[in-house]
């Protein structure tokens, strides 16, 4: 079920991506690569003989000093499942992977609205779920509510 | 001569009456209005809303659509109508009520939804539900997929024209529902999967109110499937149209009955087992064509299997504790986990990451109908306006967990 790290690890330097640091967690086994870099980094994983065929999932997590975006990751060959992480400053850009998965189209539009990030190379870079105007809500910053509304009520 | 009780139809533009412009012609007895014909009829390209209002409740999903007269050029999805912010308010929410909240994501399987969160926690905290508690779970979790395929089934009937078998499901569905009424004391909104297990024991005597549902099921769904599935009107709608080939499927990430309706025979309660699965006897049905003909033939077979399922566990229900004692306030330790279910929609995940404290640092939704609600956008183009609906019906989306 947990891919090898070393193959992996084989896999992500043939394709140019060599500063990938590669680690067992909670979540299993999970490859931490520069935003710019996860693009080639999950076609090489898609390409290569592990067959990371379908994207499952595809989230931000406010960590409080940056946003991480991560693609989870499956082969249905191999019964194997990875997790690929990228960090991002707070405002900067995210690439979009949907060349390489179609399955991040709504996902990443999602992530960056709620997130306050911008999406590049994104065939349809619109809001997904809120109205414009409507903060990044899922920042930790955003309250759920502001000390305003809490004092009003 | 005109009878004065004749409506007189004017055709032609307000500002032309008003002008006087048209003089409508004494037409002969029995005509109403001037046959106009449809061989000059002009076709042009026209931006319409399907939605976010329609008649088949796929919820509040708006697709604006580029029509060429019937035939539809392009469709994109216009989402967010439902959207109240589960996953930023399971931020604010400890973790035995977070349960109230994926109810509210797919609102339709519910315990599913709760049973995803629950794993999660518990994959956090290393405990495990008992035996008891895993057989209940499957038993409701089966017993909703049947209540959510119904539903299915009842309006995916609607789509294509067909009236009765709404009502027909109905009547099945509602004998569930009173089934997990009694079993968690609510009918939609059940709160009744919990991290540790469940949240009250089954009531006596809920084995023969089931097994009687049962009986009356095998031939109820058999009707269901001869009423549409055998109706060669309903054959004709939905045979060859929306089909969605392997490479589409994984390359949108579909699960579910939308992948395994191309051939890809991937069931997470087969192929990731929880719960009660893997001491049960099933099939798990897969079609061939990947059209809307084999996800209705599909789901009509993982209600029967379904059914086959809660006879199993209702034979063979484990004795003992229905959960395992945790503290009142849940702090799972620090770390990050993924755990997913087999919901009638595909895989319901949830990913969750705990800061150690009593609430969930980031509660994320991995919703099975976004996903295939992108592959609409790709399958809809092309298309009659009236083979649109039916695509759409036929992917089954619920957009409670779309929006969150």
């Amino acid at each position: 079920m947990l891919p090898d790290a070393t193959v992996v690890g084989r896999a992500l330097s043939a394709a140019g991506v060599p500063g990938a640091k590669i680690g067992e967690t909670t979540l299993g086994l999970v490859c931490r690569v520069s935003p710019d870099d996860a693009r080639a980094a999950l076609a090489a994983l898609k390409a290569s003989e592990l067959g990371f065929v379908m994207l499952v999932d595809l989230l931000g997590i406010d960590t409080g000093e940056a946003i991480d975006v991560v693609y989870h990751l499956r082969s249905f060959s191999r019964d194997e499942e990875m997790y690929v992480k990228t960090t991002l400053r707070y405002d900067a850009t995210l690439p979009s992977v949907w060349e390489v998965y179609p399955a991040a189209l709504m996902p990443e539009r999602e992530t960056a609205e709620l997130y306050g990030l911008t999406l590049s190379g994104h065939p349809n870079p619109k809001r997904l779920l809120t109205t414009d105007g409507v903060p990044p809500l899922l920042r930790k910053s955003v309250p759920v509510r502001t000390a305003e509304e809490m004092r009003d009520r | 001569m005109s009878d004065p009780r004749d409506i007189t139809i004017h055709p032609g533009s307000l500002a032309a009456l008003a002008e006087g412009a048209y003089v409508p012609p004494v037409l002969p007895a029995g005509i109403r209005r001037l046959p106009t014909g449809v061989d000059d009829l002009a076709t042009e390209h026209l931006v319409v809303n399907m939605g976010p209002q329609h008649p088949s409740t796929h919820g509040v999903l708006r697709m604006i659509v580029e029509v060429d007269g019937e035939e539809l050029q392009n469709a994109e999805a216009s989402i967010g109508y439902l959207h109240r912010g589960i996953e930023k308010q399971a931020e604010e929410w400890r973790y035995t009520a977070i349960g109230n909240l994926m109810d509210r994501g797919d609102y339709i399987s519910g315990m599913h939804g709760e049973l995803a969160f629950a794993l999660a926690t518990e994959q956090l905290m290393e405990i495990e539900a008992p035996p008891k508690a895993n057989w209940i779970r499957s038993l409701v979790g089966e017993l909703n997929r049947i209540s959510s395929h119904l539903i299915w089934y009842g309006t995916f009937g609607l789509d294509t024209g067909g009236m009765g078998q709404f009502l027909y499901a109905w009547r099945d569905r509602e004998r569930v529902v009173d089934i997990l009424e009694a079993i968690s004391g609510q009918r939609m909104m059940f709160n009744y999967i919990r991290p540790g297990g469940v949240v009250l024991d089954l009531p006596i005597g809920i084995d023969a109110l089931i097994r009687d549902f049962l009986d009356d099921f095998a031939v109820h769904l058999e009707e269901h499937d001869q009423l549409l599935g055998g109706n060669e009107i309903f054959q004709g709608r939905v045979r060859g149209i929306g089909t969605i080939d392997r490479e589409m499927a994984l390359a949108f990430g579909l699960t579910g009955a939308n992948l395994r309706c191309t051939g890809v025979g991937f069931d997470l309660r087969r192929d990731r087992p929880y719960a009660a699965y893997e001491e049960l006897a099933f099939d798990v049905p897969v079609g061939t064509t990947g059209d809307c003909w084999d996800r209705y033939a599909v789901r009509i077979e993982e209600m029967r299997q379904a059914a086959r399922m809660i006879r199993q566990l209702v034979d063979g229900m484990p004795e003992g504790e229905f959960t395992v004692k945790v503290p009142k306030v849940l702090r799972p330790p620090a770390g990050e986990v993924y755990a997913a279910v087999e919901s009638p929609r595909g895989e319901l995940g949830v990913h969750l990451v705990s800061d150690g404290g009593d609430k969930p640092y980031r509660m994320h939704y991995r919703a099975p109908s976004l996903l295939a609600l992108q592959v609409i956008e790709q399958l809809l183009p092309g298309s009659l306006i009236a083979d649109a609906v039916v695509i759409l019906g036929s992917i089954d989306i619920v957009l409670g967990e779309i929006d969150r």
